[in-house]
């Protein structure tokens, strides 16, 4: 199996040298602008009422409810980065062997019928939700852990192995953690950012993080699907279907600065949700001459 | 909004044009050129549809051109600006973009280059075009182009919220972001900092567990809710814009305002510090320090004040006001335009332009009037009669 991954990855680097003609023509995915402005209304729609019921609920529990951030409470601008030359060129190795291998691949399986590729979307899902269960304990949050122990009970029995996503059409929909959050809510500093090879943006917390997940399942070994050759072609499939299922290409608007904007906006997002998760804590401030992340 | 339809089909094309010059070791990324394409599967003409200031050929805007256009019958091709990056270092011929001739004839070899190489099975019965913004302006200096070279045999063309004068269009856009950000890049600082304290506090409201893209969306939109922080949103999208061209071009001219002729940065350095720094220039220092000196070198007789004078739409004021098929739809509050300039425009075309009274810089596309309106135009039935 080993060997007929990297026979795989092969055969697509010898065909992307020999494209060579003037144009070289890449099917996408079809747009749904129809159907995709009707989900950008209802979104906007949701997020309106989201709002509203929240303002209503904080304006009846005034008193518990966190203070609000002001703009002296944000992270400076810059990011605290020690690592920048490594990450950079693991940042152009990402992005090479995305445009050279990975993005071909998930284009070809983008071909494979939408039930297939389904089912195995909801079958890794599934699998992820051992872990969101153990961590969502770790994280003493046992409202959201029972959610995902009653997702995976359901999806893995009245699902057929979690093929079918039968919990999200039940009003369970997943909310996956993982052990990086799990450092988080103990109270674990980001640390520097990390570009860490073919998964991307990170931070060192957040890698370790990455890391416990993957000894976590290695350690439970469900169904003996982590361990040996056929961990090999589960991951790669594994890594295919999420690949397929983000929808992001690197230089896609061709800014030189692209590096500095994904680093911003990564270590933005994870603040933004590490303040989430320390909701009742207090604010803490942050001095000016400290980056982001430190 | 205009109904639109259930799919669209969609290629990427990447290009390797011949005339490219060399690329600098920091921009690797952009050495092809790259175009998108839904093809119709029988003959049908073909609509190019050209991106607006310093902005790629997948744009929001022109997913909303394509739908419109694609579900009309149209083949549909869509490119990037010519002050895109990727454009500047896979399809200039300068590395210096802003110069509305020059970048319009680089646009209109690529656009050669491109329909030339159309697999087979793509049967093109016209050619139009359409540019929103900036791609407007260049739209119509393709097809003056055009008109003396014979190469495409473009037929019709609409601009959408064109420019008149590339420089003055700038220039308001530099009034802005002093006026709504403040000052150089300690004001950026301050609306960053706001933004992200509004994000937080709509997060910590809400019940999510995970900041995704749905959010994001709607949470920027929900901050944005004033006139000023949109006028902010628009100064600062157009500035990180600049600040692409104008790095691009100090690389390519070598007019060491921010990176070093001799020593060109390498992919392992860090860029933020040249970020930095140029998020503070507005586009006078763009245009005095590299764009000037650059042109100026190569055309001795030029001056200063000749380079901004070649930078008007009216350039091609004899096409614009003689040639049935130049078509235009703006609008009254559009903030590139002053009113000399939008009544300039009325005159020039007479009524080949419609101006709706409301939407400013570009947000009446997608409206059921505009398509209808640009749809009748692309096809010669516009003005329609009497109704």
């Amino acid at each position: 199996m080993k060997a007929a991954v990297l026979a795989g990855l092969l055969a697509a680097l010898l065909l992307d040298g020999c494209a060579s003609q003037v144009l070289s023509i890449r099917t996408v995915p079809d747009q749904t602008p129809a159907a995709d402005n009707a989900a950008a209304a209802a979104n906007a729609a949701a997020f309106a009422d989201a709002v509203a019921a929240e303002s209503a609920n904080s304006a009846a529990e005034a008193q518990d409810a966190p203070p609000l951030l002001t703009p002296a409470d944000a992270p400076p601008m810059y990011t605290y980065d020690p690592w920048e030359r490594l990450n950079r060129f693991t940042y152009r190795f990402n992005a090479r062997f995305d445009e050279a291998i990975f993005l071909p691949v998930a284009d070809t399986y983008r071909r494979a019928p939408r039930p297939i590729r389904a089912g195995i979307h909801n079958f890794f899902g599934n699998l992820a939700e051992i872990d969101s269960v153990i961590n969502y304990t770790l994280q003493w949050r046992l409202k959201y852990g029972c959610r995902s122990l009653s997702r995976l009970a359901i999806n893995s029995t009245i699902g057929i192995g979690g093929l079918f996503d039968v919990a999200t059409k039940l009003k369970l929909p997943g909310t996956p953690t993982g052990f990086a959050t799990t450092l988080a809510k103990w109270g674990m500093h980001p640390g520097p950012y990390l570009v860490i090879p073919l998964l991307g943006p990170s931070t060192l917390r957040d890698g370790v993080g990455f890391l416990g997940d993957y000894g976590a399942e290695y350690g439970i070994n469900v169904a003996g699907l982590y361990r040996g050759d056929v961990s090999w072609g589960l991951g790669t499939v594994n890594a295919i279907d999420q690949r397929a299922n983000i929808n992001f290409r690197y230089y896609s608007g061709g800014s030189p600065f692209e590096y500095e904007t994904i680093r911003f906006l990564y270590v933005r997002r994870r603040l933004i949700e590490d303040e989430g998760l320390h909701l009742k804590e207090p604010v803490k401030k942050t001095a000016d001459e400290v980056p982001a992340g430190k | 909004m205009a109904s639109l339809p259930a799919k669209v089909p969609l290629s990427e094309i990447n290009a390797e044009l011949p005339w490219r010059l060399a690329v600098p070791q920091v921009l690797w990324f952009d050495a092809k050129l790259r175009v998108w394409l839904s093809a119709q599967d029988k003959p049908a003409p073909l609509a190019i549809v050209i991106s607006g200031t310093g902005s790629d050929g997948n744009t929001q805007t022109i997913s909303t051109l394509r739908a419109a256009l694609y579900g009309a019958g149209y083949h549909v091709l869509t490119m990037p600006s010519p002050t895109s990056p990727a454009f500047i270092v896979s399809a200039s011929s300068t590395g210096v973009a802003g110069d509305l001739m020059r970048d319009g004839k680089d646009l209109y070899a690529a656009m050669q280059e491109i329909v030339a190489h159309l697999p087979r099975k793509v049967r093109i019965t016209d050619i139009d075009l359409v540019g929103y913004s900036l791609g407007g302006a260049h739209a119509a200096i393709v097809k003056s182009i055009d008109a003396t070279e014979h190469k495409l045999k473009i037929h019709r063309v609409v601009m959408i919220n064109p420019p008149v004068s590339l420089f003055s269009s700038v220039g308001r856009l530099d009034r802005l972001f002093a006026a709504a950000i403040g000052p150089g890049d300690q004001a950026v600082e301050l609306l960053y900092r706001r933004l992200y304290a509004q994000i937080a506090n709509l997060y910590r409201a809400s019940d999510r567990l995970e900041l995704d893209e749905n959010f994001l969306l709607s949470a920027g939109a929900a901050t944005l809710k004033t006139d000023a922080e949109f006028s902010a949103a628009i100064a600062l999208t157009f500035r990180l814009q600049l600040v692409d061209m104008f790095f691009i071009g100090d690389l390519y001219a070598k007019t060491g305002v921010v990176t070093d002729p001799a020593h060109p940065p390498k992919v392992s350095d860090s860029l933020e510090g040249i970020q930095r720094d140029l998020r503070a220039k507005p586009f006078a220092d763009y245009f005095t320090r590299v764009f000037a000196p650059y042109y100026l070198k190569r055309r001795p007789d030029a001056t200063s004040a000749s380079l901004i004078a070649s930078n008007r739409l009216d350039i091609i004021s004899d096409v614009l006001r003689d040639d049935g098929d130049y078509y235009a739809q703006t609008t009254s509050n559009d903030l590139i335009l002053n009113r000399s300039e939008l009544t300039w425009l009325q005159e020039t075309l007479g009524p080949r332009i419609v101006v709706y009274d409301h939407g400013g810089h570009l947000g009446e596309i997608g409206e059921r009037q505009q398509v209808a309106d640009m749809l009748d135009m692309l096809s010669g039935s516009w003005p329609r009669s009497a109704q």
